[in-house]
This record gives C-alpha cells, structure tokens and sequence, in this order.
C-alpha cells in the first residue's frame, strides 16, 4: 500500500543504525582491533601474553583516567585538571609511604588517603563548576594549575622512590595470573554496575538538555558535583597505577595525560557535547592511544618524527572513527 | 475550597514583565483553560506553579495553605506535575527512560530496567494505535517526530501521577486522532479528581474539553468563566480587549484567472508522491489535510531543502529544477516555516540583519550601509504592523508573534514569484496571525502566487481560494468555491487514513 511508501519518519533507524546507537563503541573497538593485528604483523611479540600484559601494564592509568573524564563529559562538562589529580595522588601516596616504611598496612593506608585526596579535587572540581557556575574548560584549568601546585609542595621535585611491595604486587602475579589482568577485570566488573545506576542514567540526561532535566525535577547541580566526584575518585585510581608503573613520585607525572584522557574520550564514541557515550568506548580509546604509540615504535619511526607520525595517526584514528560510524548509520 | 489558588503574581526579567497580576483559582475535578495571546504570561504562569521560575510577589496556596515553590523538585513533591511547552526531553535517551527519569524505579543501588519498562508501558498503553510508525518503548527520542515526543512529554507528565497536572500547549504538534485520545485521557484524570490546567491556541478544543476558562492579557489575569457561559467571541473579546479584527471571513471564490506562476507534475520525494498542482498568480493555494502528510514535504522540497526524486516543476512557464534553496531564492521562490527556531529566525543577531538576507542574495550584494538597508526594510516591517523599538535589537527580544513577522519581512524587500507558507503561524497569537493573513492577502491580490499549508483549519478556510487535501502523501480531493467547508476538509483528511 501507498501509504507505507511516504509514511515512513524520516530518520528511520536501519538495524546497524540502532546497533550502533546501542553500542557506540564499536567503531573504537574495530579500530583497536585493527591496531592490534598491525602491532602483531609488525612486532609478533607484541600480541604475546607479555606483550599485552606490558600495553595494559603502561595504559592502565590512562584507561582508568579515561573513564574518569567520561563521567564528567557524560554531563557535558569536562575536567581539565584529570590528570593533576593524577599529580597529587601519585605524590601523595608516595610520600605517604615513604613516611610509613615498606609494608602492606603502609600501602593500603597510602591508598585510602590517595583516593580521599582525588575524591577532594574532584569534588572541588564540582563546586567550582556547578554550584558557582563558572565554565568548566576554565575553572578546571585553573584547579589543574592549583593542585599541581600541591603536588609540587608536597613533593618539590620527582625520584622519590615508592616501596617495593606495590610496585612488585602492580607488576607481578597473582595464582599465575599477571595483576594488570585482575585490576582490569575488577574494573570491567565495577563500570558495568556503575552503568546500571541512578548516577549514570542522570548523568546522560543533565548533559543531554541541563535544562529539561531541572524542568523534570533533577537535582542539576547535585548530579554534575557528583560526576567530578567519580572523576577524582577514577582519577585516584589512575594515579595508583602510573605509581605501580613507574615506581616513584613525580609532581608533574599526570599534565600530559589530561588531553590524551579528552582524546580517548572522543576516540570511544562518546560525545563531548555531552549526553551520549560509553564508558567501555573510552577504555578502547585509551587502548587506541596506546596501540598508535608502540606501532610508531615497532614501525621504527626515527626519534625526531615519532610525535609528527603519532598526532597523524590519532588524526586519523578520529577520522576512521567517524567514517565507520557514518557508513554504518546511513 | 480552590485546590490552587493563585493570586497577585509576578515576575519580571530585567526591564521586560512577563507576569505582571497573575490569579487563578483551579478546583479539583476541572479542566481550567488559560488562554492569551503569546507573551501573554500564561506559560510564566504555569512555570512559577511548576516551580521552574521564581516569582517576585504574590501568594500562591494549595489546599488552602500557602507555599513556596523553591524549584522543580519541591513543586513534585507537592503534586504538581507539568508538561513544558518546549519539552524536557533526554534527546538520545529512549521512550521508556524519559517517561520514568523524573522518578527513576531502583532496586538497591542500580535502576531497575524491568519496573521502569513496565511502569513506562502503562502510559504508552494510553497511547495506544495513535503513536505512529517509528515508536517504541526503546527508541531514543531523537528519532521521533515532533507530535511523537509531544506524545512522550505527555506520557512523562502522566507518569508523575500529581493531582495537579499543567499543559503548557500539548496538543500544538498533534494530529486529531492523538488529540481525541488525550482528550478522552483528561476527561479519565478529571473524573478522578485530578486539578487540570490546559493551554491551548485552538479555539475548538478549548470548547470541547474546558469546564472553565481564565483569559490572560498582557501579563494579567482579565477573568474567569465557565465555559457553557461563553463562546469564542466573547474570549477573543477578553484576550483582544477590543473588538477582534479578525477578518476570518471567506475570500473571494472568484479563482484568480492570472499566468500559471506555479506547476508542479507527477513530482514524489522523501514523504510525499505523484503531486500535480498549479498555482496561479494572484491565487491562494491551500494543503490541507490531517498533520504530517507530506503537506510540509513537498513545500520544503519545492525550495530544494527537501529530496525530489522524480517528476517536474516549472516557475512562470520555465523548467525548474529545485535542489538547493540559494537557487531557490534567485529564481523567485520564498519560504517561511512555522518551525522559526529551525528555520527562520537568525538567533542573537540583530533585527536589521534577519530582516535583510534576502536581499543581500537577491541582489549579490556584499557591502550595504545600513542606512540603506533600514531605508528598504522599513516599508516591509511596516506592512506587517510589527513592533520593535530599534532595528540594532537582538531578535530575540521580540515575541514569538513579532519575530514571524520579521521572517516574514525579509522576503518583502524584494517580491519573490511564489510564496510558500509552512505552517506560518504555528505558536503565534490571534493579532499576529491576523496581520499575517491581511498581507497574504494583499501580496495576493498584487499578484503573487500563495501556496499555504496550515494546521489550523479555520485559517486554512477562511484564507485559501482553493484547497487541496493531502493523505498519505498524495492529493486526495480538491475543495473549491462552495465546496470549501470545514465538513469536506474532515471528510477527506480522514478517508483513507
């Protein structure tokens, strides 16, 4: 009949259209897939169970400070000073442990102050942001320049050792099991039930229409002081990691991470208007990010040309990312 | 005792006053009308009860006993639930999930997908066989049509469960078998007891589901009245404050004998198929038919900002090939959407500048004084008797009404051949729209060519010579002379439909 023809809505989804609107990770998780098959054709080694254990082992942090600035991106906000958190965390918990000696209860102790202090950042992140109502690029550019500068007080300049007991337990094993493999189940464990929460549901709404969700009753400012909360908290948790990977303090060790944290983001399909995205899109951006920089070396790029091949090459991850999207969705 | 009573309210913004006396009395078991022309205070109204806007003085009670509405949140808690005009949707959240976000089901700390799924289908049952192709429970909003998310908007004010419920214009993007449900919904809630508070701009359904009506103008409250005491002119009267200067009187049904301005044949697209049609100069060419039948489909795609996939058009005798509305504008088309925000109106800029870029393509102009322009524009901003104090203010101090009037305005410095009017007076009040119609009529009878598409069945009538009914994308009847009447149009909206 007639009417089937010319009734139709115009954006009718097509059945790849609405798998890719259910999983908008997809395209990141092509891509990774991608690299991964050009790491091994370049450096066999490279997809070996070492091989892996080593690309989680060093990006781990940036996984974790990926998910964080997800959340905060979820509510269309954005957190420029992720990865000084990162700084002070990381500073903090080493002196900590410095202070009590090598042992288990010093560790764990480390470990509780440093997650109060990035639950602290993030949220006075939040106050800063959705109580005072300054703009988010600006506010946390400048609580960046401020906690580095904790970060700097508390430790003046990097080498400080950190124990062996964590950076042992970070790189070595458990039941024969590398501990990288445990951290990165656990964190699979805990962002499928965090997106199964209240939070993240209220999150994609403030920062799909702010307004219409104070109109519907939602308490706006609330909901994004706890997305930067969650965000300091991942952040934290990122910090523990860059401390098991590199065994030591340094107050300047996150500033670099912060837009490769923004990168990963927008690589895993979430946008950054805010309102739509995944969390595990994010870690596969991560992984991206880390994928991109060992091919550069495995490829044997000279020295002088690696950050040259490695901005095209996330150029192009972006573009690729885009095209798969669109080709799917049309 | 009133279950709602509002008295002495106000709230301005800045120098401009949006409400300026605002009272209402709203019992429980009615269905209380607001009507007003636009910025007339009656959404300010609703907000201020909804919580949303904070008012500067007067009282508000409920049952009796006064209370502050400190936000949203403790409007909800109080009972009160509201449907928002503009909507306050989640766009890339589904169905199910902004029908619940206001109150989100948990079990322990997660939410709990299976109470939401079953809450929410309770309210889409409502709906149920009116909804449309494309909707369902998980379909994200963005997806949907405008009278879809309405539909949404409306399931999500529902769900609140409040005893009092606001619709701010709930029904302005539905088509009449959506309408019909609603209304049979309202008259359920009332029978409950529920406390109604509904705005509309449409006469007819004032009177079909209103026990009493509350006119507004100009920020105050003017009266109340039962709605079997009254009648449409008297509400006009009230909300005019003078006597109406609508003239919705029949037009000539001499058909204009001029040129063919306008031919389309055997032209189909996106939405619509296999249309013929010609448009003469001087004449006004009505579509009519129920909402979203290709009416807007075709007149988008005749200004090339819609797909054509076949047939031809021809503009005063030439070949025209629509494809991009630059070309469309240099070869004599215009165009105004009732959808402004979308389509029209140049946010934040100044009036001078949506009055005159048409002009500036028309005439390849790339340097202009405005001394010029504003020579030019002002003869076409007056026709419209539109009010504005400078052209240098940003358009969006203007009402709804006025900044139509300024879309309508930049089309006028240079005439165009054929005027395609999409709906142009959607959300605008009675006095705008008369002023709209009066042009119209008088650009007809200078010898342009109308073709107008309208939701509003009266001004369909009342202002087009001929009328052709659309269903499903395709003509179905034409109404000329005597045939013009409102039976004919229901009849032939809804035949096959």
């Amino acid at each position: 009949m007639m009417v089937d023809a010319v009734a139709t809505p115009p954006r009718r989804p097509g059945g790849i259209k609405r798998f890719i609107e259910a999983y908008p990770f997809l395209p990141a998780l092509i891509i990774m897939l991608v690299l991964l098959a050009l790491n091994g054709i370049w450096q066999p080694r490279s997809v070996s169970l070492v091989g892996i254990t080593g690309l989680i082992k060093t990006y781990m942090a940036l996984m974790l400070l990926a998910v964080a600035q997800t959340y905060v991106v979820y509510a269309g906000d954005i957190d420029l000073s992720a990865g000084a958190i990162v700084s002070l965390v990381n500073v903090v918990i080493v002196a900590v442990m410095a202070s009590l000696g090598d042992s288990g209860v010093s560790v764990l102790a480390a470990m509780a102050i440093g997650l109060g202090a990035g639950l602290a950042c993030g949220i006075v992140n939040g106050i800063v942001v959705a109580a005072f109502r300054l703009q988010a690029i600006v506010a946390t550019f400048a609580t960046s320049i401020f906690f580095t500068g904790l970060a700097l007080w508390v430790m003046p300049v990097a080498g400080t050792p950190a124990p062996a007991t964590f950076w042992r337990t970070y790189g070595g094993r458990i039941l024969d099991v590398p501990f990288v493999f445990w951290a990165a189940a656990l964190l699979a464990v805990i962002l499928y039930l965090l997106a199964r929460t209240r939070h993240a549901l209220q999150l994609l709404a403030v920062g799909d229409d702010a307004q219409g969700a104070y109109q519907s009753g939602l308490p706006v400012t609330a909901i994004r002081i706890r997305g930067y909360a969650m965000c300091g908290v991942f952040a934290a948790l990122a910090a523990f990691c860059i401390t098991g990977d590199t065994a030591s303090g340094d107050p300047l060790v996150g500033g670099k991470m912060t837009l490769y944290s923004i990168a990963a983001v927008v690589l895993g399909g979430t946008a950054l208007a805010g309102g739509y995205g995944t969390v595990v899109g994010s870690v596969f951006g991560a992984l991206i990010i880390g994928l991109i920089n060992s091919l550069v070396y495995f490829v044997g790029t000279p020295s002088e040309w690696q950050n040259l091949v490695q901005g095209l090459a996330i150029l192009v991850a972006l573009v690729a990312g885009i095209l798969i999207g669109r080709r799917a969705r049309a | 005792m009133a279950k709602l009573k509002i008295s002495g309210v106000s709230k301005a913004y800045g120098a401009t006053v949006a409400l300026s006396r605002g009272d209402l009395e709203l019992q429980a078991g009615e269905v209380h009308v607001l009507i007003g022309s636009n910025g007339s205070g009656k959404s300010t109204l609703c907000k201020i009860v909804a919580g949303s806007v904070r008012p500067d003085k007067g009282e508000v009670l409920l049952d009796g006993k006064p209370v502050t509405m400190s936000g949203p949140r403790a409007s909800k808690a109080l009972g009160i639930g509201i449907f928002y005009q503009e909507l306050s949707l989640a766009a890339r959240r589904t169905v199910e999930e902004n029908i619940c976000l206001p109150d989100l089901p948990m079990k322990g700390p997660f939410v709990d997908r299976k109470t939401l799924s079953e809450r929410a289908a309770r309210y889409i049952a409502l709906f149920d066989g009116v909804t449309g192709e494309g909707f369902s429970p998980d379909a994200t909003v963005d997806i949907l049509r405008a009278d879809q998310r309405q539909l949404v908007e409306i399931m999500k004010t529902l769900a609140s469960e409040a005893s009092i419920l606001i619709f701010d214009e709930p029904t302005s993007a539905l088509d009449r078998a959506q309408v019909d449900r609603f209304f049979q919904i309202l008259t359920r809630l009332k029978q409950e007891g529920r406390a109604i508070v509904f705005i509309s701009h449409r006469m007819d359904e004032i009177f079909s589901i209103g026990d009493q009506v509350t006119v507004l103008r100009d920020g105050a409250t003017i009266g109340t009245s039962r709605i079997a005491d009254t009648n449409a002119q008297e509400i006009v009267r009230m909300m005019v404050g003078e006597e109406p200067a609508i003239a919705a009187q029949a037009q000539t049904s001499s058909a204009a004998s001029g040129p063919v301005a306008l031919r389309l044949a055997n032209l189909s697209g996106a939405g619509f198929s296999d249309i013929g049609f010609e448009v003469r100069q001087g004449e006004i060419l009505g579509l009519g038919g129920l909402h979203g039948q290709g009416q807007s489909s075709v007149l988008r795609a005749l200004f090339g900002a819609g797909a054509v996939t076949s047939g031809d058009v021809s503009l005063e005798g030439a070949s025209y090939r629509p494809h991009d509305p630059r070309a469309a504008i240099r070869a004599g088309l215009a165009y105004v959407s009732g959808d402004r925000g979308r389509d029209g109106v140049i946010q934040g800029r100044p009036i001078l500048e949506n009055v005159t870029p048409i002009h500036f393509l028309r005439n390849r102009l790339r340097l202009a004084s405005p001394a010029s322009l504003k020579r030019k524009a002002t003869p076409a901003v007056e026709a419209l008797k539109t009010k504005f104090a400078s052209f240098a203010h940003p358009i969006g101090s203007l009402s709804g009404g006025n900044q139509q009037k300024i879309v309508i305005a930049r089309w006028l410095i240079d005439r165009p051949k054929v005027l395609l009017l999409d709906d142009p007076t959607k959300g605008i009040d009675l006095s705008a729209k008369a002023d709209l119609f009066a042009l119209v009529r008088t650009l007809a009878a200078e010898g342009m060519a109308i073709v107008l598409y309208s939701s509003e069945d009266a001004e369909l009538l009342s202002n087009s010579d001929r009328i052709l009914v659309f269903n499903g994308g395709r003509i179905t009847r034409e109404l000329t002379g005597a045939e013009r009447t409102r039976f004919n149009l229901y009849e032939a909206a809804y035949e096959a439909a």
